[in-house]
């Protein structure tokens, strides 16, 4: 499974993304690692050069408000990527809301997963559960 | 007139320097009082120098937290830059200085000093009359560097790599190289005037989890591409790792090869010092935590023998710190290295031994580079692995090393990438760890590894 | 500038220098300094010697050799035919259309290489919507379809051999992923293969495409029936003159005082030429050389003076510009000495604007972090520095909101070709 992962944003939390690039690596996905600072469309140009799988883009600066209803309208000029499984998780919004909210108002604007201050590995179970479920031959190869 | 002369005019003469006077700088310079150079102390001073960090947007909140560091105390003084100056975007920096003027609120993360200027900047460094260290993270500091030293700060951090792969997606590193070059040249120029200017490397990089053979390359090869042009005083340095014993002989070996390295290029008549951060790393919440490691970082910056040690506040985890708080470290600091006494002279001789066979085989990798010029072979080197910055967010960073702590928090390299860790160095670094677990579990280590303080 | 520095070998620095030599040496033929450099361009053509530098209005009605001897027969006829050395950027240079699956990566990271080769891109079309597109009607030198990683694959259909089947092109290079390559050699006719100039990290690999153009872009002037006969007076191959100056670009602080970063821009009489230090630019590409090319075609004072004037007239500042220059828009219609001074100045300004926030075109430059701008080609002929240094604050007021002044280079002396060629001269 190909997954093309990145930092959305005027965002420098390195830290965060390379621990995100060795998670994924650790379960068995093979990572396209964009780094930080990264541009919408770049995600989705690299899920098409790559082929991609999942896109599971972070957001830690609660900046993700801002661009976050322009996913739709991207996505809907690309032509090859009805299949590609949305994934986004950090630090969503800015102050605190109602976590239930958040999570259907990302949904909303086009993600199949939605990680609203949950850590890592929940985070990563989560995906692993999502693909199984849609994917069902997946259980027998494991990720 | 010479080229290097003809560039600094073109930089000085850009629309935000109000008529530079290259005349008056050098004049400056050379009556300089010796107390504002800061190689001055560290031929004369018999302590470890103190140094906070600390730049505020506006002239007079500078001047009140100098007041206060001064009163603490302090030894050095920091000025730190604002973050649209060392993007060179001087414009953004001039207007969100008049809005911090205008309404008490600090609009910029530091002191944009092109846009104060060197002769309102030079009456504050005069009128304290300490070294001031110039603390910024810029790609092109060309301006900036010529704006500090006509200001009366004679000190610049710095490097081509190690203010560039902590901070930088996708400024060109060659170009990087080359912009430094300038900064190297222009602070050679001035050494010969009066005392000399001190440059000093970045040892911290991305301070999560660097190898101390990275760190050491690192320091080495900046702090050759200084004194190839000329420079004189130079300081390597790095910051608390999470292991004392690590610590010390990071401490030693740097010493040793700095040494060892300035001769081989007939520079041993520059004299080279050594300077720790405390931990550079994500810090505790809890203030009274805080302070309990800055005072054990000061405990081991004495056990390392640093000649300067460079300091936290107990506000670090929550933001730009208060000048109280600010200068409240300082004088904490000043209190236990004066009750520090009979530290115990620890050696490791085996540890001393791998480190120093890993930074040379590392070392030798650049050196074979076929470039023709020291600078380009680090460049090439940075390109194709030979040295791998781990969390660097920049583009051609390879970000194939992977480190994690041992048992005694000793960082180790689990995978080497690109970089030519000798094998045996290499098993070694590998046997401390526990590595039959999953990679899941180690991933976790790491995670863990990382926020070790807080 | 300097005239004492010692280590300045070449020929730059115009009188000085040429006395120097002339005392040491005037004969000389054989030393390394008594090459003869010819730089063909659409417009005018040059002829360098040690000693001097010539230009001339090229006669459209007579072959380029014909013209040349004519002119400067003399000068050739001194030269053996190993120490003639020749350039050329006649006829605009090779074009090129690029089929691609991404903006990001494989359109952007083929037209840099396109442009540092010396290339003209024509086109670059996204392959999900190419039935889209309009196919050009012009002949495009090289085609080049490029996409994905080489783990990827089955990215193309049958809408890419529609669109090929009705293009009118010379050369079909594919630099895509591993897998479709062999699928597409076969029912494409004489595609050349190259590797991926997409690498794994999804990052840019140069080498491959750039050699393979670059070679083209030779072996196209080398066909050409005017330049061929060229051949008949240097015993050297002849390369284009982006290659050239390409080659001078690391070397210009030698020569002049300029400081980095820079642009250098040549406005010809058909097409516009800028190189530009890579920091002027944030871009996610790490590309070998500190200096990348890009190319407005159809912006010139000559050749295409027609569509310089119908960009003028769709730019708000322009007419602005006119009046700042005491001149109405009649100026168009004119065809004379002051005309084309005008028009040069135009020039000027529309190519900033290209490359600013205003007129977004492939780059945005970094405009307010550049310290020099150096100007090159026949404009250094006809504009003072004062008339240029008058439209760049022009530009930085209007545009930019800026009082910046970057520091105004004019290359009287084509030095930069010059030691581009000596550069490549001595290679071989």
């Amino acid at each position: 499974m190909k997954v093309v992962t990145g930092v959305i944003g005027n965002d420098i939390h390195v830290v965060a993304n390379r621990l995100m690039d060795l998670s994924l690596n650790a379960r068995g996905y093979e990572v396209f690692n964009l780094g930080v600072n990264t541009y919408l469309e770049e995600f989705f140009d690299a899920a098409v050069e790559t082929g991609a799988d999942i896109l599971l883009i972070s957001s830690l600066n609660g900046e993700a408000e801002g661009w976050g209803r322009e996913v739709k309208l991207l996505k809907a000029k690309y032509k090859n990527l009805d299949n590609l499984v949305m994934m986004i998780g950090g630090n969503l919004t800015v102050g605190s809301g109602n976590a239930e909210d958040i999570v259907q108002r990302f949904k909303s604007y086009g993600f199949d997963l939605v990680c609203h201050q949950i850590d890592l590995n929940t985070g990563l179970d989560m995906l692993e559960d999502h693909m199984r479920q849609s994917s069902p031959a997946l259980e027998t190869t494991g990720a | 007139m010479s080229q290097l002369q003809e560039e600094r005019e073109i930089i000085l003469g850009n629309e935000n320097v109000d008529a530079f006077d290259f005349d008056e700088v050098r004049e400056f310079v050379r009556g300089a009082d010796e107390q504002l150079f800061i190689s001055h102390h560290f031929d004369t001073a018999e302590k470890m120098l103190v140094q906070p960090r600390g730049g505020f947007p506006t002239y007079e909140k500078q001047f009140a937290l100098y007041e206060f560091f001064v009163d603490a105390n302090v030894d050095v003084l920091p000025l730190t830059i604002d973050s649209n100056t060392r993007l060179n975007d001087y414009t953004t920096a001039k207007k969100m200085l008049r809005l911090s003027e205008a309404n008490e609120i600090d609009m910029l993360n530091g002191y944009p000093l092109v846009n104060h200027g060197y002769r309102t900047t030079r009456k504050m460094m005069t009128h304290f009359n300490h070294p001031v260290s110039l603390r910024h993270g810029t790609p092109d500091a060309r301006l900036l560097i010529e704006i500090a030293i006509a200001s009366g700060i004679f000190e610049i951090e710095g490097g081509p790599i190690t203010y560039l792969l902590p901070y930088s997606k996708n400024f060109p590193l060659d170009k990087a190289f080359l912009y430094w070059k300038y900064v190297e040249r222009v602070c050679a120029d001035y050494s010969t005037l009066n005392k000399p200017i001190n440059r000093e490397s970045f040892g911290p990089l991305t301070a999560t989890l660097v190898p101390p053979s990275i760190t050491i390359v690192i320091q080495l090869l900046e702090m050759l591409l200084s004194l190839e042009e000329g420079v004189k005083s130079f300081s390597v340095s790095f910051a608390q790792q999470g292991s004392m014993i690590q610590d010390i002989v990071t401490g030693t070996v740097t010493r040793k090869l700095a040494d060892h390295y300035a001769k081989q290029i007939d520079c041993e008549d520059a004299s080279i010092h050594l300077v720790y951060h405390q931990w550079m790393g994500a810090f505790p919440t809890n203030r009274d935590s805080a302070d309990q490691l800055i005072n054990m970082s000061t405990v081991i910056a004495s056990m390392v023998g640093a000649d300067k040690i460079i300091t936290k506040t107990r506000e670090e985890a929550v933001g730009i710190p208060t000048k109280e708080a600010n200068a409240q470290t300082v004088a904490n600091t000043q209190y236990t290295l004066n009750i520090l006494g009979g530290l115990p002279a620890v050696v490791d001789e085996q540890e001393e031994e791998i480190l120093t066979a890993e930074v040379k085989a590392i070392m030798e990798a650049v050196f074979n580079d076929p470039a023709d010029t020291l600078w380009r072979k680090v460049f090439n080197s940075i390109k194709n692995g030979v040295i791998d910055v781990p969390f660097s967010p920049h583009i051609i960073n390879h970000n194939k090393m992977i480190t994690i702590r041992d048992a005694q928090k000793n960082i180790r390299i689990i995978d080497r990438g690109n970089v030519p860790i000798p094998d045996r160095c290499f098993e070694y670094e590998k046997s401390c760890c526990d590595l039959n677990k999953d990679t899941t579990s180690i991933v976790n280590d790491i995670i863990h590894d990382i926020g070790i303080m807080q | 500038m300097s005239t004492e520095n010692e280590t300045d070998g070449s020929v730059l620095n115009g009188v000085g220098q040429l006395n120097g030599h002339s005392s040491e040496k005037p004969t000389d033929q054989s030393s390394s300094n008594s090459k003869l450099l010819v730089d063909i361009g659409s417009t005018y053509f040059k002829v360098s010697t040690a000693h001097s530098i010539e230009q001339h209005f090229r006669d459209f009605n007579k072959r380029i050799l014909d013209d040349l001897m004519h002119k400067c027969g003399d000068t050739v006829q001194r030269f053996d035919a190993q120490d003639i050395h020749i350039c050329s950027s006649a006829n605009g240079g090779l074009s090129t259309l690029i089929i691609g699956l991404t903006h990001s990566y494989s359109l952007k990271y083929a037209t840099n290489i396109a442009y540092n080769s010396g290339i003209n891109v024509i086109d670059s079309i996204l392959f999900q919507d190419i039935e889209e597109y309009s196919i050009p009607s012009d002949l495009i030198d090289v085609v080049i379809i490029v996409g994905g990683i080489d783990s990827n694959g089955g990215m193309f259909d049958d809408r890419l051999h529609a669109y090929l089947s009705k293009l009118n092109y010379s050369n079909v290079v594919y630099v895509g992923n591993a897998p479709d390559a062999a699928t597409l050699s076969k029912s494409i006719n004489q595609l050349v293969v190259l590797p991926n100039i997409i690498d794994d990290r999804l990052h840019i690999v140069e080498k491959h495409l750039k050699d393979y153009l670059t070679n083209l872009y030779q072996e196209d002037i080398e066909g050409k029936e005017d330049i061929k006969h060229l051949y008949e007076i240097t015993g050297n191959q002849i390369y284009s003159t982006p290659f050239v100056v390409n080659k001078s670009l690391p070397h210009i602080h030698a020569s002049f005082s300029v400081t980095d970063p820079f642009i250098l821009l040549d406005i010809g009489g058909a097409t516009t030429d800028v190189h530009y230090s890579k920091d002027l630019v944030s871009d996610n590409i790490v590309t070998e050389q500190e200096h990348d090319r890009i190319v407005f075609k159809k912006l010139g004072v000559f050749k295409s003076r027609q569509s310089l004037i119908f960009t003028a007239e769709n730019n708000e500042y322009a007419y602005e510009l006119l009046m700042h220059l005491k001149v109405t828009e009649n100026i168009y219609k004119e065809h004379s000495e002051k005309a084309t001074k005008i028009l040069m100045q135009l020039a000027i300004f529309l190519v900033l604007c290209k490359m600013s926030h205003y007129r977004p075109a492939y780059v945005t430059l970094k405009l307010l972090s550049m310290n020099s701008i150096v100007f090159t080609g026949g404009i250094t002929k006809v504009l003072t520095t004062a008339d240029i240094e008058d439209v760049v604050a022009f530009f930085y007021r209007k545009i930019m909101n800026s009082d910046h002044k970057p520091v105004t280079v004019l290359d009287t002396q084509y030095d930069i070709w010059t030691i581009g060629a000596k550069e490549q001269a001595t290679c071989q």
